[in-house]
């Protein structure tokens, strides 16, 4: 059974069956919408397959039991494939015995033979200039009247592979320290407030730092065209009641504290305040601003009549922001009631028993949303990132080649032997190498 | 002289080159060939000048930031990587089958870049959310990876064809074994660059949205991307599975590229909505 499990395990066929089982999962959940509360995806499917998708976790399926299996099988599987090349790795790094052997002349990949006729000094003095253009300087050692040259370069090259595979494990273990001791979430602080709770995303709950974050300014940039330039959150840090720590925080800037990272999300406007109406009498052609509160009446100039505003809306019909006001006059059964804009749009309803209103400003109080973070993981897929970028290098740019040769026999007849082996190119190696001997042979 | 200008003139450059490569093969003329590659160099010289200058005109407009941030920029760079991808595999593995359709996929996408109502081919300024210094190695990393991996698509097709049918075109086409070597150097070199762009799209996110890893749909396709190549390459290396089946394979990786590049945006919703 073991024995069974082990040879399962060591296979390149399990991890080709997890990978491709692995890709075509993970398009269910680029379909379906991950993280929404659950009442929406009731509303989308019947019953049966609500009931079902509910069953295997799919509207969070990536942090599902089943995903997390296939992500542990992977790495089992990698575990045992990668400790198995580990000694077949060190003995070619570094071989055991330093002896020449002859068996590389029958066993390797590339093999050449040939005879000469030259002098013995000759022919040494040229297998030493193949070996040394086609590697690098030769070892020389001479047993019972044959000469042999070794060289090798590039050997460790053969790390790379097992980097990559340690690096996906780090990179494994990394996510899965974060998905168990992290957490990731969101929270919107209006200016000047403070909190310190964070909703989590997926419909986790709340999570409370110990903290109170407070949000002191928020500010946006435009472009001249329109477009957003900067998003900017000035926050304080109240920690046991003292003011632990100021800092700025914009998008692709977070700011940290204690091992949590605060980015800037997202924001909007938690409200508005100070109205500032401007009333024209068109009778006496003079204007006064007005700053009334929301719901609380104040007399026009040189009037019996009365004003108040309803309430505030960003956008009203696409005009932009409004105010609904109300005109109250005496004696009139019905109050007037009509919208005030900006920059005189719909200058028209604006008009009202001789006045005219316009919006002239107001003050937004704008909330800044803060991505909160906290993740042990991430040091783990960092070491894990560098090592795979050094394994394929040390794996795409260097090659393990080595090459044996031998002379053997007496004078007038030498037998010239070669063996190689190369970790790729072995093409380009071998059109090199014909080259080379060639060149021994014809001169 | 504006670049948009100058990316019209360059289109028509790849098309020429196409079809000079066309002639050579038709006539089996090396001399022809040399001409298409003369033609596709300066091309590609043309069109990084205009690359070049879109950079600098964006800098005299106040709002400088690398060409690579909108769609018409990353199309024109698509088409720039597979010419540039194509002129280095060339030093190995020269054939005027894989020079037409890197140059034909080049004046493809430039047209639809040029021509399409849906590309806007004006300097934008930068958003927040793109103002940061993993932006060019990001983009730099993950066109090269693309561009490899619609090399390797090209001489998959071309496998396909030449093992499937008997007569008329088979005969013009290169090797099998060349043809199936090439789709391995081109696929195990793009894998390498879609993990650099990965990894830097991950250190991106951690300062961006604080998670090196969200699940984000763009996110996804791109692992689903690397997890096809990566079957790609575990059962080349140790499994020694046919040409037929290792042509089927990076066929499958590069529509989920497209779908990574393309689909992502246009079908599916997400973080990623700027390209």
């Amino acid at each position: 059974m073991i024995k069974k499990l082990h040879k399962l395990f060591s296979s390149v066929k399990l991890t080709i069956f997890l990978f491709l089982f692995l890709a075509v999962t993970s398009v269910l959940g680029t379909i379906i919408q991950q993280g929404l509360p659950l009442e929406r995806y009731e509303a989308i499917y019947s019953p049966g397959v609500f009931g079902i998708l509910k069953f295997l976790d799919i509207f969070d399926m990536y942090h599902s039991w089943w995903f997390l299996l296939l992500l542990v099988l992977l790495s089992i599987n990698t575990t045992i494939c990668t400790s198995r090349q580990i000694p077949r790795i060190i003995k070619l790094i570094f071989p055991e015995k330093k002896e020449v052997d002859d068996t590389v002349f029958r066993s390797s990949q590339i093999r050449k033979a040939f005879q000469s006729q030259k002098k013995l000094s000759d022919i040494e003095r040229q297998a030493g200039i193949l070996v040394k253009s086609l590697i690098g300087n030769p070892v020389k050692t001479v047993k019972n009247d044959t000469i042999y040259f070794f060289a090798e370069k590039g050997k460790y090259s053969r790390l790379g592979m097992i980097f990559v595979h340690i690096s996906v494990l780090l990179i494994l273990a990394g996510g899965l320290t974060g998905t168990m001791l992290g957490f990731n979430g969101q929270m919107n602080i209006v200016e000047g407030e403070k909190s310190d709770t964070v909703t989590l995303f997926g419909g986790k709950g709340t999570e409370k730092l110990g903290f109170d974050v407070r949000c002191d300014d928020f500010t946006i940039k435009f472009y001249e065209s329109g477009m957003p330039k900067e998003y900017k959150t000035d926050l304080t840090i109240i920690d046991d009641k003292k003011k632990a720590a100021t800092g700025v925080m914009r998008v692709n800037h977070p700011f940290t504290y204690k091992g949590l990272k605060f980015c800037q999300a997202t924001y909007g406007i938690a409200g508005v305040s100070d109205f500032f109406i401007g009333v024209r009498n068109n009778k006496t052609g003079e204007k006064t601003v007005l700053k009334p509160e929301i719901m609380k009446k104040v007399p026009l100039p040189d009037s019996n009549a009365s004003f108040a505003i309803a309430r505030f809306v960003t956008d009203h019909d696409g005009m932009g922001p409004a105010v609904l006001g109300v005109l109250l006059e005496p004696g009139k059964a019905q109050h007037d009631i009509f919208w005030i804009f900006q920059n005189g749009h719909n200058i028209n309803q604006q008009q009202k028993s001789g006045f005219i209103f316009t919006l002239e400003n107001f003050s937004r109080l704008y909330y800044t949303g803060i991505q909160v973070s906290k993740d042990p993981g991430v040091p783990l897929v960092w070491i894990g990132f560098c090592l795979i970028t050094a394994g394929f290098i040390l794996s795409l740019f260097f090659t393990h080649k080595r090459i044996w040769l031998r002379i053997s026999g007496s004078q007038d007849k030498y037998e010239i032997s070669i063996a190689a082996s190369v970790s790729k190119n072995r093409k380009t190696f071998e059109e090199r190498l014909e080259r080379l001997t060639g060149e021994i042979t014809l001169e | 002289m504006n670049d948009t200008f100058l990316i019209s003139i360059v289109t028509f450059i790849y098309f020429f080159a196409a079809f000079v490569f066309l002639i050579s093969i038709i006539f089996n003329k090396k001399s022809v060939d040399k001409w298409s590659l003369i033609i596709t160099v300066a091309g590609l010289m043309l069109q990084t000048s205009a690359i070049i200058m879109r950079w600098i005109h964006s800098y005299q407009l106040g709002i400088g930031h690398a060409p690579l941030s909108n769609f018409y920029e990353s199309l024109v760079f698509f088409s720039w990587s597979i010419i540039f991808v194509y002129l280095i595999m060339r030093r190995r593995y020269q054939n005027s089958f894989v020079g037409i359709l890197s140059a034909f996929s080049a004046f493809l996408i430039l047209s639809y870049a040029s021509l399409s109502g849906n590309v806007n081919c004006t300097i934008q300024p930068l958003i927040p959310a793109l103002q940061s210094n993993w932006l060019i190695s990001h983009v730099i990393s993950s066109f090269l990876a693309y561009a490899c991996f619609a090399i390797a698509f090209g001489t998959s097709i071309l496998y396909l064809l030449k093992i499937k049918t008997k007569a008329g075109i088979a005969g013009l086409l290169p090797d099998a074994t060349f043809l199936d070597e090439v789709t391995y150097k081109m696929i195990s070199i793009g894998f390498v660059l879609l993990t650099l762009c990965i990894i830097t799209g991950a250190a991106w996110a951690d300062r961006a949205w604080g998670r090196y890893w969200g699940w984000d749909p763009k996110e996804t396709w791109s692992l689903i991307t690397w997890l096809i190549y990566g079957t790609f390459l575990h059962a080349r290396l140790a499994r020694g599975w046919d040409g037929l089946k290792m042509s089927v394979i990076s066929i499958a990786g590069f529509i989920a590229v497209i779908f990574t590049y393309l689909g992502v945006n246009y079908v599916l919703s997400g973080l990623h909505s700027y390209l």
